[in-house]
């Protein structure tokens, strides 16, 4: 392993003589909306690639993940590792024959979704001709999901179905995102989202002497929230992240959503906390004679490997090879799966960006051989059995 | 009529994606294909074009051995980028300096005839945005596996962009629906098998570009059918369904600015072939009108239809490729 990670800055190089090939994947396949629930566009020319690209097999489990195999030298006698990017985007605009239009720049890529997360599933997509132009052999077979029905409401249910149904364990993995390059994820919060939706039937609102408005309504509902005392440790926050509502200016509104998130180090804190705000939800809704909805769009229980895990001790030796300074934050995402099912997993982000939620989100080309390096390195560092030995905390 | 041609001479892209075979073919031939991207500001997709194609058709599968950018003189970065994602660029008014400069697509790819090496051509345009290899090997397949085939065209599904980012689809093809489709019907009812004869992209053998004239402007695709069915005769021909093209939709105005270069360059080339005599001559100027305040104000394009002579009557191009006789290529 000391010996590769000296040769990192090579396969830098290497991997920059493929820049064509890893741009072609990224408009091909980004091109493509893939909006949860309506990813199978984005997931036919993600196989498409992998068969153009021979992958030993490819295939989608039962529920249509698409998958790519790069068989290993030990394969059937080591366990397989895991690299997976979610296929869908934030950017829900879509229509059958829609496709976004990239616009590609000396260093850098424009267009909607590519950040999050169209670059990490093109690199994906790219590993296999990597693979071979470093002449690499793996021990394990390394298997590439493109993970379906993750954001939002889909939450994480490809990956949740991937690694339920997996015949077999599994060695490690590694979750790709598109940004920021520097991003090493060994822990995720517990975490629930949650919308509350108010409506007042037009005809209700005018048998009320003060009408009811959905906006004071769930404005209430945020001051009470806001009032709830959180703990410190295990540690704990609301984010309210969104919200609409009403019809026109000078209209009461007679409907509004507000959407939030729970985080805490413990997910008995999240669901306790969930608890109070469901009882502020029933009593705004009893006294103001409103009805007033909660409910959960997703989940995920706190999960997290020791600092010093060989995994994380590896991968941040291998960013460091390549002078990337490791960041370490909780995500959310398909790492709490991984990890919940004590698969020692990363996330890594492959290069930086800006505007990353926006139609005009840019990826910067440069930076990107050094995050796909430091993907090759930590499939190396996994294939030479850092988490064969460790428990997970 | 033969009728059996849309049947036999139809082919779908996904007939030849084996790239590895087209390669073998294409060596066993010992022939070089070219690919001409005749461009007018397209900086927004010029960049995608080139490295898709660079890297499917000549890094990964060596199909293409040359992609040439012909540009009519952008004032935007299509060079530039061109350029500096690694096509060759030429400026149309730099080729052949001493002839008289015309603009438009059709003079770009008379031009490429000269500069490009290649014994095949590919011509696609530059504003595709959901550019794909299989819009270069689509056409390049039957021109390597059939030995009859000598020129291939493509169709499409073609739905159109409205927005910078937003695309659905809507009618696309009404100047061939309303306009060539009936004039082939009254006068050349077998090229009605051609889905879409205007499509702006084709791939042929130079033998068959090199022999015939390019009008300028629009009438290019018009004419181009019409010489080669004359010429050599349908079965030279193929068309190849390249799925969906996604393109930026022109307004009626502009459609009907097209409508009448292809009908002034129809017309003249049944005159020529003798088939038919005017008594008059034709009027070069499209009148159109538009509302301004409560008045109907004429707004007038002149139109000259200027026409390149087949490539292979300039001397300079014999020279170059070292033609001592005209070649003329015998119909099959």
């Amino acid at each position: 392993m000391e010996e590769y990670l000296k040769n990192l800055p090579d396969v830098v190089e290497t991997i920059k003589s493929l820049k064509d090939l890893i741009i072609t994947n990224i408009v091909l396949i980004g091109q493509i909306p893939a909006p949860t629930f309506k990813e199978k566009r984005r997931a036919k020319v993600f196989m498409e690639r992998l068969a153009e690209f021979q992958v030993d097999e490819c295939t989608t489990d039962g529920y249509r993940n698409p998958i790519g195999i790069i068989r290993g030298k030990s394969s059937g006698v080591k366990p397989p590792i895991f690299v997976v990017a979610h296929l869908d985007t934030f950017y829900e605009f879509y229509d059958r024959d829609l496709i976004f239009n990239y616009r590609i720049r000396k260093n850098s890529i424009t267009g909607p979704g590519i950040l999050d997360n169209s670059v990490g599933v093109a690199v994906m997509a790219s590993l296999p001709v990597i693979v071979k132009e470093l002449d690499l052999h793996f021990e394990s077979d390394i298997v590439l999901a493109g993970t379906i029905q993750s954001i939002g409401k889909g939450n994480l249910r490809g990956v949740r179905h991937l690694l339920k149904t997996w015949p077999t364990p599994i060695r490690g993995g590694i979750c790709l995102e598109g940004v920021e390059l520097g991003r090493l994820n060994y822990y995720s919060d517990g975490m629930i989202r949650g919308e509350i939706e108010c409506s007042i039937s037009e005809e209700k609102g005018v048998m009320h002497k003060f009408t009811p408005n959905a906006i004071l309504i769930l404005n209430e509902v945020i001051n009470e929230i806001l009032n709830l005392r959180l703990s410190q440790r295990p540690r704990s926050r609301i984010v309210i992240g969104k919200m609409s509502g009403g019809a026109n200016h000078g209209k009461i509104a007679y409907d509004g959503i507000l959407g939030f998130e729970i985080r805490s180090d413990s997910y008995k804190m999240v669901k306790s906390i969930y608890s109070d705000i469901k009882d502020i939800v029933e009593g705004i809704s009893h006294e103001n004679e409103v009805e007033l909805n909660l409910k959960t769009i997703s989940n995920l229980r706190a999960a997290r490997l020791k600092f010093n895990h060989p995994l994380v001790k590896s991968a941040s030796s291998v960013l460091e090879r390549l002078d990337i300074k490791p960041v370490s934050k909780s995500t959310e995402s398909a790492l709490s799966i991984f990890l919940s099912r004590k698969i020692p997993t990363l996330t890594l982000g492959i290069t930086h960006g800006e505007n990353y939620y926006m139609e005009n989100a840019t990826m910067e080309i440069e930076p990107m051989f050094k995050g796909i390096a430091q993907v090759i390195g930590v499939l190396k560092a996994i294939d030479s059995g850092v988490c064969d030995e460790q428990q997970m905390a | 009529m033969n009728s059996k041609w849309l049947e036999q001479n139809t082919f779908h892209y996904s007939d030849f994606k084996d790239l590895k075979r087209l390669v073998e073919e294409k060596n066993k031939k010992n022939l070089k294909i070219s690919l001409c991207l005749p461009t007018l500001n397209e900086e927004k997709t010029i960049a995608k074009e080139i490295i898709i194609m660079k890297s499917e058709l000549m890094t990964r599968y060596p199909l293409l051995d040359e992609i040439v950018v012909v540009d009519s003189g952008s004032t935007d970065r299509t060079r530039k980028f061109a350029r500096e994602f690694g096509a060759d660029v030429y400026k149309a008014d730099d080729i052949f300096p001493d002839l008289e400069k015309f603009r438009g697509k059709g003079e770009n790819l008379w031009k490429a005839i000269y500069i490009t090496q290649g014994d095949i051509i590919v011509y696609l345009d530059a504003d595709i945005k959901n550019i794909h290899h299989r819009f270069a090997y689509g056409l390049i397949g039957p021109l390597l596996l059939f030995e009859n085939i000598k020129f291939a065209k493509a169709f499409y599904d073609r739905p159109i962009s409205i927005g910078r980012n937003k695309i659905r689809p809507t009618g696309g093809g009404r100047v061939t629906e309303l306009v060539i489709r009936p004039l082939f019907s009254l006068f050349f009812p077998e090229l009605t098998q051609l889905i879409q004869p205007l499509s702006g992209e084709y791939a042929g053998y130079r033998e068959i570009f090199e022999q015939i004239p390019f009008p300028i402007g629009y009438g290019v695709e018009t004419s181009m059918n019409i010489d080669i069915y004359k010429k050599w005769g349908l079965d030279v021909m193929a068309q190849v369904d390249l799925d969906r093209r996604i393109h930026s939709n022109q307004d009626t105005k502009a459609l009907g600015r097209m409508s009448f270069v292809i009908m002034k360059t129809f017309i003249n080339r049944k005159e020529k072939m003798g088939l038919i005599q005017l008594n008059e001559e034709m009027f070069d100027e499209m009148i159109q009108y538009n509302l301004v305040d409560d008045r109907y104000e004429p707004e007038t394009l002149k139109l000259q239809g200027h026409e390149r002579p087949p490539m292979i009557e300039i001397p300079e191009y014999r020279k170059k490729f070292g033609i001592s006789d005209k070649r003329i290529l015998k119909p099959v």
